[in-house]
């Protein structure tokens, strides 16, 4: 792959095929160009990142478009659309790319000490890397590994954390992978360590505070086309991070379909490497940097929660960088595990690329998208294709979470608070914490058991993945990590230990991380194992 | 690619396979009927008869029958299961084996399976790859449409290509196809009506009136639609040809099977002397354990599916079992959340 070529050529692509839909008549180029002027204003009017410059070319595309005639206003939505893809696309740096992708992952160091930006943020270098040493890569690796030198692969992560990104870029990375095209929000730009990753890293731009219709599909567009060139993608398919602290179950379902887009594309076109392979993944931490934050923003009354939340932790370096150690120093391993690789209609896929059937049986899987014997795009097929796709992704995240015991602890408290107070609602036990400020240790411990034998059943089905601590099946060692844990870390611990009884203090904290099993059937019914 | 030589493959040559193969190849489609047996392929292929199920009827000259199910598949882009939902799975299995991506399955089987709880389409889709997976239900009692009167019926899929190639299929034959998107809907309503049926069948052999099967319909229909909707199925669904149309054939109708059954049943006769002396499958047997199961999972009290299965399984005699259905506090008349159905 020519990097510096592509980067042009995916602008190119992106272009004609934004001009394709969307300039199909006069009237809708003209509406198209005013949807995009009207929104860009709104967002100007209140946007930081806003500038004059950006103000000015939509005055003057409005001057312009007043007096234009169809043929002029075809190239007024053109230049909109370039600009659009070329902000999207960001300063793709290909000696970056080139160096991060030759080098045999002999230590992040390593690589690092080539680029010479990241001297500036040297200071932080030993802290990110010890959060990349960390994680610990489980599942599917191998395979994934294979595939990636046949296909194109597109990762779809859960996401609890802003530092999942960074986390999956160093497993990837670790893994020998190259770098995977990603879209990141413009506030991780922000950051100068993480920031400087994302734009040579594969990163594209995403501006979440445009709201034009042109822009969205701009960016599937564009995450759609480096797709069909080979690039790997990754994306948080739950769009945003989980607020409740629960797996994803809905799941946004737009770049899935770019994803089959570009595969029917590749047929088409008679591409000798036409296949694209979907990859779920779970990232399970003990501790999540932003918990607060979000359960919080999760609580607020439906409708006005925050899509794009700025002002949380991870904007403030120094918590970060605590978070990050205090992780180190307990030890506290984030699993990272890598599903088990899908065609796009959810087939699993074997090393050899080939989909197989639930029998292991071989599967043609071009056949899926034949009409009358070639492949042909159907927009409503296509979209329920994408549907049993993403069933299948939030399927996987289910069987591949794993429960920790912070997870587990929480839950068993919450359950026991919500028994305790059978009558009280939820708003006001979180802030009351309801009748009993304190359990007995000894009984916590009893439940404790029998939840973790409920879960022993279900992962010895597969259903769910246990953290090693919980597989000792020892309530006292796994209270005595989730308490550590809790007690590090967030200002105000979730639990903590007085002689034999166990005092809960915020009780958010509880449903957040006890969210993490509420998907699991031991929840089913009334909320009791 | 395969040889596409035939427009349908239907899967199952009992009474209700050999009708919709029948009325398909009188409307000029090319129609492969695939059935187990070589004894019943030659008799459709020579004699033009399915004498065990679809006694005194000849069928079209036209229709061939043929036990090769691989060879089949190969050669048609959509394939019709009419299979009882007892060998459902095992025949799906076999399907599953060649079927592949572009192909349309259809399947026209009005049951569910018991353990655990599974609608047909469910099977479909763990036992094959197609995705393209579709449903067609209503009121079709066979002996009426092997007589050459006309019906309607549903069909029901996620994909407009499944609903435009079937109806298409069905164009200018006796059957008029509509189409809907609510697979759940139409699978529960075909299998909950002959729940329904077995008891208005024997309301009807104790002699017992219209208005107490008018009852049983309607109290019947608003379990259908509670036990649908906990299902993820759409209520409206239930006021179509899978819902109350085919719950006004089958429980009107001698001729449907269910009915049948509940009507023997209350006039002495046993389940097991009712089934050794037929080769027809009634369905409703079967389903009201798999609903009953279901519905107690759910947290769903429905009477009169517990009223059935009391005079199947629990040794009540029809008349016991009517008279538990009727006991009881009756409780609101609609108790079923329609918003967001309109």
């Amino acid at each position: 792959m020519n990097i510096n070529k592509d980067a042009e050529r995916i602008i190119v692509e992106v272009v004609q095929r934004l001009m394709d839909r969307w300039a199909t008549t006069p009237e809708a180029v003209e509406e198209a160009i005013f949807d995009v002027i009207y929104q860009e204003r709104r967002r100007l009017e209140t946007d930081p990142m806003g500038t004059t410059e950006q103000a000015n070319f939509y005055d003057m595309i409005q001057t312009q478009a007043l007096h234009a005639s169809p043929q002029q206003q075809r190239e007024l939505l053109r230049l909109i659309i370039e600009r659009f893809a070329r902000e999207i696309q960001g300063h793709f740096n290909p000696v970056v790319y080139k160096v991060a992708t030759s080098l045999v992952p002999t230590g992040l160091n390593a690589m690092l000490n080539t680029l010479s930006p990241i001297r500036l943020v040297q200071g932080m270098l030993g802290d990110a890397e010890s959060l990349a040493n960390q994680a610990r890569l489980r599942g599917e690796t191998t395979l994934l590994q294979k595939l990636a030198k046949m296909g194109t692969i597109v990762l779809v992560p859960t996401h609890s954390s802003n530092l999942d990104s960074v986390l999956v870029g160093f497993s990837l990375y670790k893994l020998g992978l190259p770098p995977f095209s990603y879209g990141a929000g413009l506030n991780l730009f922000a950051n100068k360590l993480f920031g400087f990753f994302m734009h040579n890293l594969g990163a594209y731009k995403v501006d979440r505070r445009k709201k034009a219709e042109l822009y969205k599909d701009a960016l599937k567009t564009y995450a759609g086309v480096t797709m069909e060139l080979g690039y790997h993608n990754l994306f948080f398919p739950g769009g945003t991070r989980s607020r409740s602290g629960a797996v994803e179950r809905k799941l946004k379902k737009g770049l899935l379909g770019a994803a089959m887009d570009a595969y029917i594309h590749n047929l088409t076109a008679g591409k000798k490497n036409p296949d694209i392979f979907v990859v779920p993944c779970t990232i399970n931490y003990q501790l999540v940097l932003e918990a607060a934050t979000l359960i919080d923003d999760y609580l607020k009354a439906e409708g006005k929660s925050r899509y794009i939340i700025e002002d949380d932790e991870f904007s403030r370096p120094k918590l970060v960088l605590d978070f990050v150690r205090k992780l180190f120093r307990l030890q506290s391993k984030v699993d990272i595990v890598f599903g088990r690789p899908m065609d796009l209609f959810g087939n699993p896929v074997d090393e050899s690329g080939q989909s197989l059937d639930r029998y292991g049986r071989p599967i043609d899987r071009t056949r899926y998208v034949l009409i009358n014997g070639r492949p042909g795009f159907d927009l409503q097929r296509d979209r329920e294709y994408t549907n049993e796709l993403a069933e299948a992704v939030v399927r996987q995240y289910m069987e591949n979470t794993v429960i920790k015991p912070v997870n587990l602890v929480s839950h068993v408290v919450m359950q026991r608070l919500r028994r305790a107070n059978p009558q009280m609602g939820l708003y006001r036990l979180l802030r009351t914490g309801g009748r009993q400020e304190s359990f007995s240790l000894k009984e916590v411990y009893q439940e404790l058991q029998s939840v973790m034998e409920a879960l022993m059943e279900e992962a010895s089905q597969g259903k769910v993945v246990l953290d090693e601590a919980i597989r000792g099946m020892d309530p006292v060692m796994v209270m005595g990590e989730a308490l550590a844990h809790m007690e590090v870390f967030h200002t105000r611990p979730a639990l903590m230990r007085r002689g034999d009884r166990l005092f809960h203090h915020d009780r958010n904290l509880l449903l957040y991380y006890g969210n993490r099993l509420g998907m699991h059937s031991i929840m089913d019914g009334q909320g009791n194992v | 690619m395969s040889d596409r030589r035939f427009d349908v493959v239907v899967v199952g040559a009992g009474a209700f396979g050999t009708t919709l193969a029948t009325i398909l190849t009188q409307a000029g489609r090319r129609v492969l009927l695939n059935t187990r047996r070589q004894e019943q392929a030659d008799e459709i292929n020579h004699k033009h008869t399915n004498e065990r199920y679809s006694p005194g009827f000849k069928l079209p000259k036209k229709l061939v029958a043929d036990t090769d199910l691989h060879g089949a598949i190969k050669q048609t882009d959509l394939v019709l299961m009419v299979v009882p939902s007892k060998y459902f799975r095992p025949v799906a299995r076999a399907v599953g084996e060649v079927i592949q991506g572009d192909q349309v399955l259809l399947h026209a089987t009005k049951g569910i399976q018991i353990e655990p709880f599974k609608l047909m389409s469910d099977i479909l889709h763990e036992e094959t790859v197609a995705l393209k997976i579709g449903v067609l239900s209503g009121p079709n009692l066979s002996r009426e449409i092997m007589a050459g009167k006309p019906a309607g019926a549903v069909i029901a899929s996620r994909f407009d290509e499944v609903i435009k190639r079937s109806q298409a299929l069905f164009e200018g034959s006796l059957l008029r196809t509509y189409e809907a998107r609510d697979v759940i809907g139409v699978e529960v309503g075909g299998s909950f009506k002959n729940i329904i049926a077995l008891a208005a069948g024997a309301a009807d052999g104790m002699e017992l009136g219209d208005n107490l099967k008018s009852l049983l319909l309607t109290r019947g229909l608003t379990e259908m639609m509670r036990f649908g909707t906990a299902l993820g199925a759409k209520p409206l669904t239930f006021m179509g040809l899978a819902g109350i149309g085919d719950l006004m054939a089958t429980c009107a109708s001698r001729l449907s099977r269910n009915n049948q059954v509940g009507y023997r049943m209350a006039r002495g006769e046993s389940l097991e002397e009712i089934q050794a002396s037929t080769n027809h499958v009634a369905e409703g047997v079967t389903t009201v354990k798999a609903v009953l199961n279901r519905s107690l999972e759910l947290g769903l009290d429905l009477h009169v599916v517990k009223g059935v299965y009391k005079g199947l399984y629990e040794g009540y005699t029809a008349r016991e079992a009517m008279q538990w259905m009727m006991s009881g506090k009756p409780g609101k008349e609609i108790d079923i959340d329609v918003r967001g159905c309109l």
